[in-house]
């Protein structure tokens, strides 16, 4: 049980000019259950990591304390102890093959002897609910899963702060909502200190003790409990777009054609075997839960990935053409931005796609109002790798556009963008597509400012992928 | 058998036969390592796989030295050739009957390697199926530019340190925030046992390899 | 053990990642040398697949020693790779370790004749230079190449050197040159 207090505490990035943090003050009393929200880029994860020693706070700009006890001068070995932080992606954060070694990797650490492992273990995960995942290996676990397991192994190693970055971030809600009643349980029962960060609140009105807020001048604020009904419901709404399209038109010229597709990862079935037909020159949407399968759909449309049965783009199995013609033909726009680029710079990026360009839409003068029109304009000579997430993740559109193949795959092109690069983004998309005639399929969960671009619906749930119906 | 003197021992096989030149040597060696796989419940499809790999190389290495040696051509290619079997059946009875983790426990335990070394190659090691598809990714993305990126592509392998760094950051911190400390000392739920057994096998091992290679008249 | 006090466990994991993905891009060339060696087999010059290869081989060492300017960074980055290979199943059996080793040692000292101090085209090519020496010597022996006519030895030299000049030197200071470009290794290494 302990007391946490934030006392000045300044964080300024080296790399950056302005501090992410600024003469933050609070405390957080122990056993409570701390909902901690702001918008993209406002230093949540960062504020995470300082309090767990992620990232080390420089002396002079304040201090963190456990029950009065300065993180900085606390044994390193006796932090995990006393605080352990879950991270928002579920890969990349295990040391070790299986679960089971992977907690008993943690628990070694913390020094556990040896002949009190097992029974850590095994009351660990049945607490999460997890026993039959004991011996089954991490690369092979869902999403969802990871994170239990992450929660699993925090539970063996009976910290006393529980510190959760987005965690529910790649989660479906049914995980979501047994995990998040794991957390009151060990809130409640075994008396832990829990803060978690969040973007999604649904579901937390009735489980948080307090809830507090970034502000815009990088404070932290708590929310007075009168103002909570107003938070949560004002994103309930915002969750509840509910647009509905007509189902497609038989005649249409077909762009993709699956016949008795299954997609599997690993021995997890994702799609069973389906029939279905993509129109040309329209553009669909794809949503669905978490984990559904809607990345690997694009990943073995553009021949990524391993499926069954048979798929063709326009009038040929997409296995017998040609890899580098194929790559032209469809373009996949990756769900992490990072992975598109190839060079250095900004300049050096749109060149790059200037010279392969498949069509003559865009001349130097249309790209240099997309540009602006993306408020872009004066990062030419920027590193991409510096640029913010949001800036990131419009330029990699602008490139792919560019470069005009028939079909775009997209997949969350509206990850982390505020509405404002939203609706610029989808009116450049739209005026480029008036003339272009590209087809679109677009994952995405955000639905706010993308419905005008929008001709069909395709619904990715439960092993199946159907046009949803206009009347439910 | 520990694995880190299996290792050794091997290791000690391999660079002595890489200095001798006798043929049935190499082969006693292949078939030696043959026994022990089949004692351990090797599928005989594995041991076919193992006498295929190694073809072309032992091919070439035969032929190079058939065609463009020096004194007793004959004899040196067929060292050659048997001896890459040897390497490669050698090797096999120790990447198909240890894993790595086994290997990393030893180390760690039994001669003190730093644990951060034994943890962040194991680590690493747990990621190889998604780096695998992950270079397809980069090439893909590649494709979809305009770009085909190579094996002598600078890009190509920019990216991969990227991908790299990125995930080197991330795993770091999972394992700082699953309680491990650099150089500090852990508990160990599986026990590594280095006992006189071991050494006994070593110290015979290597003297046996010895009367092969000075006493026994080979033909 | 002082110069393991200077590894940090994000680099350690970083030099085996990297090992590991450029092991994985290589298996795409394992076509290029089977090709080679099954057409060059018959006139006995099947080495020379090896040779116009190994630079590549050897690259992870070197960029490993160029990248993270630690005492041992070339050794380990290219044991690392070699132990990798190794589980994964290589046409190489246990001498791939060996191979790892002396292809690590190489790299290693062309930084150490230089003092760790030149990360430039002095340090690149003597480590291009000193891996070409300490590999030569170790296929001496291993792939029989003391039994070789002078003039074809003198020509795998040649072609070794070039391929380790070529992909461990070149290559390298390209792959470096965008990472120093990239301004992603800073927030990782502050020398
Ligand atoms: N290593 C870094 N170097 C420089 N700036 C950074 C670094 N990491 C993060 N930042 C910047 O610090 C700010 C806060 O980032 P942080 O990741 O803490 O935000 P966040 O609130 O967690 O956002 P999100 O909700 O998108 O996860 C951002 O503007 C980000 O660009
Ligand atoms: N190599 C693998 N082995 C087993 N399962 C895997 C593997 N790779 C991914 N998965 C799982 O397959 C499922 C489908 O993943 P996918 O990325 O396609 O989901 P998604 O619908 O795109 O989800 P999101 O909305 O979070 O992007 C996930 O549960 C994931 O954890
Ligand atoms: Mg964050
Ligand atoms: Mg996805």
């Amino acid at each position: 049980m302990a007391t946490i207090a934030l006392k000045n505490l300044s964080y300024t990035y080296p790399e950056a000019q302005a501090p992410t943090l600024n003469h933050v003050q609070l405390t957080f009393n122990p056993q409570q259950f701390t909902l901690l929200t702001g918008p993209s880029g406002t230093g949540k994860s960062t504020l995470l990591k300082l309090m767990t020693g992620l990232l080390s706070l420089p002396r002079t700009q304040g201090s963190i304390s456990y029950d009065g006890q300065d993180l900085a001068e606390m044994a390193l070995t006796d932090r995990a102890g006393q605080v352990a932080l879950m991270f928002q992606n579920p890969n990349q954060q295990f040391a070790m093959d299986s679960v089971e070694n992977e907690l008993i990797f943690a628990l070694e650490n913390r020094l556990v002897q040896p002949d009190q492992i097992d029974a850590k273990i095994t009351a660990a995960l049945s607490f999460v609910g997890i026993s039959e995942l004991r011996k089954r290996e991490l690369n092979h676990l869902s999403g969802g899963e990871k994170q239990k397991v992450a929660l699993a192994v925090i539970v063996a190693m009976d910290s006393d702060v529980i510190l959760l970055d987005e965690p529910f971030a790649s989660v479906d809600p049914a995980a979501r909502a047994s995990l998040l009643k794991r957390l009151v349980q060990l809130r409640d029962e075994a008396g832990k200190t829990i803060i978690l960060a969040d973007h999604d609140l649904t579901d937390y009105a009735t489980i948080v003790d307090q809830v507090v807020r970034i502000t815009p001048a990088r404070q932290l604020a708590t929310v007075p409990t009168s103002d909570w009904s107003a938070l949560f419901s004002a994103f309930a709404k915002t969750n509840q777009s509910d647009q509905r399209w007509p189902l497609p038109d038989e005649t249409a010229t077909p762009l993709f054609q699956l016949q008795q597709v299954a997609l599997k990862q690993g021995s997890h079935q994702l799609l069973q075997p389906t029939n279905l037909t993509l129109l040309k020159q329209h553009n669909t949407l794809i949503t669905g839960p978490n984990g559904s399968g809607k990345s690997t759909l694009f990943e073995s449309l553009v021949r990524l990935i391993s499926y069954t049965g048979k798929i063709t783009y326009l009038t040929d199995d997409i296995q017998t053409l040609r890899r580098k013609r194929y790559a032209r033909q469809v373009a996949l726009l990756f769900q992490d931005a990072e992975t598109q680029f190839l060079n250095i710079t900004v300049a050096e990026e749109l060149a790059q796609s200037q010279k392969y360009v498949y069509g003559d839409y865009f001349t130097q003068a249309r790209i240099d109002a997309a540009m602006a029109q993306l408020n872009l304009t004066g990062h030419e000579d920027q590193v991409i790798y510096t640029l913010s997430e949001g800036q990131k993740k419009k330029l990699q559109i602008l490139i792919m556009l560019i470069m005009q193949s028939p079909v775009l795959l997209m997949d969350e092109p509206l990850k982390g963008l505020d509405l404002s690069s939203v609706h610029a983004l989808v009116a450049l998309l739209q005026t480029t597509l008036a003339s272009t005639k590209q087809s679109l399929i677009i994952i995405s969960h955000q639905l706010t400012g993308l419905t005008p671009l929008i001709d069909y619906h395709l619904l990715f749930d439960q092993h199946q992928l159907q046009y949803r119906e206009a009347t439910t | 058998m520990n694995p880190s003197i299996k290792l050794l021992l091997l290791f000690i096989i391999a660079l002595e036969i890489s200095f001798t030149m006798i043929i049935s040597l190499n082969i006693t060696l292949v078939i030696l390592a043959m026994i022990y796989l089949l004692a351990h419940r090797t599928k005989l499809r594995t041991i076919g796989w193992l006498l295929i790999v190694p073809l072309l190389p032992a091919i070439g290495l035969w032929s190079t030295q058939y065609i463009n040696g020096s004194g007793n051509k004959t004899l040196m290619a067929w060292v050659l050739f048997t001896r890459i079997y040897a390497f490669v059946f050698t090797g096999a009875t120790f990447t198909l009957t240890t894993n790595i983790l086994q290997l990393a426990d030893a180390l760690e335990q039994n001669w003190h390697l730093p644990s951060k070394f034994a943890y962040g190659v194991l680590a690493a090691y747990n990621l190889v199926p998604k780096i695998q598809h992950e270079v397809q990714i980069i090439r893909t993305a590649g494709l979809m530019r305009g770009q085909q990126l190579s094996f002598w592509s600078p890009k190509l392998y920019f990216k991969a340190i990227l991908v790299s760094i990125n995930w080197s950051q991330n795993l770091a911190q999972a394992m700082t925030s699953h309680g491990f400390v650099e150089d500090a000392p852990r508990t160990h739920y599986r026990h590594s046992v280095l006992c006189w057994q071991d050494w006994a096998i070593l110290i015979i091992g290597v003297g046996l390899l010895q009367v092969g290679i000075f006493l026994v008249p080979w033909v | 053990m002082k110069w393991a006090k200077a590894w940090r466990l994000s680099d350690i994991i970083l030099i085996a990642l990297i090992g590991i993905f450029f092991g994985a891009i290589f298996m795409g060339t394992n076509y290029v040398y089977d090709v080679l060696t099954a057409v060059l087999a018959p006139v006995g010059l099947s080495g020379l697949a090896n040779e116009l290869l190994l630079g590549l081989w050897c690259m992870p060492g070197m960029l490993a020693g160029y990248m993270l300017r630690l005492k041992g960074s070339a050794t380990l980055g290219e044991l690392l790779a070699a132990t990798v290979e190794m589980f994964f199943g290589g046409q190489w059996g246990i001498s791939t370790l060996i191979s790892g080793v002396t292809q690590g040692f190489g790299a290693e000292l062309g930084y150490i004749v230089t003092r760790y101090k030149h990360y430039d085209w002095l340090g690149l090519t003597a480590s291009a230079l000193t891996t070409t020496i300490v590999t030569f010597g170790w296929d001496l022996a291993r792939n029989g190449y003391f039994k070789l006519q002078l003039w074809l030895l003198i020509l795998y030299f040649v072609v070794r050197f070039c391929s380790m000049f070529l992909f461990g030197g070149v290559l390298t200071r390209l792959i470096t040159d965008l990472l120093d470009r990239s301004h992603v290794l800073k927030s990782t290494h502050t020398n």
